[in-house]
């Protein structure tokens, strides 16, 4: 099998993570609740990974990281501590549904900062343009469908000008990009555990600059007479019993992630990209959303003349190739690079992706191509 | 002679622990005496040594945001005042 999901999930993990949920499903309890030595190791596993993710992150208090199920989940407690009903949300045009969905469910006005697919200084200027008089700003840092990598730095620094609120989807950046929470100055930084972090699905992260509102109530093993949540963090936003396996796996991940170190990721997933364009190149029937040098990550997405990419992508499933067709759930990402009548197949790569498996990718890629134009 | 340090939340008790550990100061994590909590559950840092030493650490590092209490040979908690702190 060649795994060329990772955008979606890295399924391929470092082998310390299963080895750290399973030593913790057999010797953890419950966080925060009990005194006795598996609640307090549970503690200490989450309060671990709390620390990890505090130092890859730049984040000088552990508190400011919340455990969440993913990245949708981190989203939604901070779109719904920021944005009301009529509130005017300025978002870029390559957001995921995890952003825009609940944003239509409150009845926010969204506004696009539209921008070519790759540009830049385009999409910088599109918020310069439109970010007076905005509510609040969200912007995913690197786009799940394309790779493009969108300058958040710069517009969290036209938000601070602003005095606009910021709310940062890291999903396709975080293990990958620096995602600095301080240089960032971002209200809510959102990611999941199961993507560049290589914990397992059911695992993500919200890093709070601020306590925002809690989207479950309930249990905090803290203050437990008042009926409403602790004003702290990060208590206020982490009801009910954690997912400590997950956590665990989390942790080893980070810890993986950070003794690799992310210019060594980067390096190695944009040699991959290097290898995977280059057998495409000339291929007859594709095209090729690939980016100036520094303006995309290991995700590159294509489209056929001829098969559905949902085809192609099926095709490829069947020899054993794992890539992604159809819209990625981010329809605003392909009205914006004008592929949302075909979708696109995506390949996406990880430090356990190798150079052989992606030539022989694209040689698949080639010859099912060749079959059907 | 026991003392505890209240802590606002787990997380705040951990990273205090963590801290006074690194300062080479014996410190853990416990659940607080429902007795000494008026708002519920809540976790302490216990020690048996260097109390003021802890005290002034935690407060220069803005980790000090719960009462403190002495624990008598009786097993009685006796709340102590910071400025009673040598």
């Amino acid at each position: 099998m060649i795994y060329l999901d990772n955008a979606a999930t890295t399924m391929i993990k470092p082998e310390s993570v299963g080895r750290a949920m399973l030593t913790a499903m057999n010797s953890a309890a419950s966080p925060g609740r009990g005194g006795h030595r598996p609640a307090m190791r549970a503690a200490e596993i989450v309060f671990h990974c709390r620390e990890n993710a505090a130092e890859l992150f730049n984040v000088p208090e552990p508190e400011r990281i919340v455990f969440t199920m993913n990245a949708t989940h981190a989203l939604n407690i901070a779109i719904r501590s920021l944005a009301h009903a009529g509130s005017r949300v300025l978002v870029s045009g390559y957001e995921h549904n995890s952003v825009t969905r609940p944003l239509a469910q409150l009845g926010a006005r969204v506004d696009i900062a539209s921008s070519r697919l790759f540009d830049r200084e385009e999409i910088l200027k599109a918020f310069a343009k439109k970010i007076s008089g905005a509510d609040l700003v969200i912007c995913t840092h690197v786009s799940n469908v394309f790779g493009f990598i969108l300058p958040v730095y710069e517009i969290a620094e036209l938000c601070r000008r602003h005095k606009v609120p910021l709310i940062v989807d890291a999903s396709q950046s975080a293990g990958i990009l620096d995602v600095d929470y301080l240089t960032l100055g971002a209200d809510f930084i959102a990611m999941p555990g199961h993507k560049s972090l290589f914990g397992p699905q059911g695992t993500g992260l919200l890093i709070c600059g601020r306590a925002g509102e809690p989207l479950l109530c309930g249990g905090s093993g803290s203050d437990s007479i008042p009926q409403v949540m602790p004003d702290y963090l990060p208590d206020r936003m982490e009801a009910g019993t954690h997912n400590v396996p997950g956590i665990a796996g989390l942790s080893a991940g980070i810890s993986y992630v950070r003794g690799l170190g992310l210019q060594r990721i980067f390096a190695h997933e944009q040699e991959l990209l290097g290898v995977m364009l280059s057998g495409l190149e000339g291929c007859r029937g594709i095209e090729l959303f690939a980016g100036p040098e520094g303006s995309q990550s290991g995700v590159l997405s294509f489209r056929c003349i001829g098969p559905d990419c949902e085809d192609l992508a099926q095709g490829l499933a069947d020899r054993g190739i794992c890539v992604r067709g159809g819209l990625h759930c981010a329809p605003f990402a392909h009205r914006s690079a004008g592929t949302l009548g075909t979708g696109t197949v995506r390949a996406s790569f990880s430090p356990f992706t190798d150079a052989a498996g992606v030539r022989k990718a694209a040689a698949a890629i080639r010859e099912l191509l060749h079959s059907t134009v | 002679m026991q003392y505890l340090i209240m802590c606002r939340s787990l997380t705040y008790a951990q990273r205090a622990a963590a801290l006074l550990e690194g300062k080479g100061i014996s410190a853990v994590v416990v659940k607080a005496p429902q007795g000494l909590s008026s708002s519920g559950c809540g976790y302490a840092v216990s020690l048996y040594r260097r109390f003021g030493e802890a005290v002034a650490i935690l407060r220069a590092n803005k980790l000090l945001n719960g009462k403190l209490f002495k624990r008598g040979d009786g097993g009685e908690y006796t709340e102590v005042q910071s400025r009673d702190i040598s």
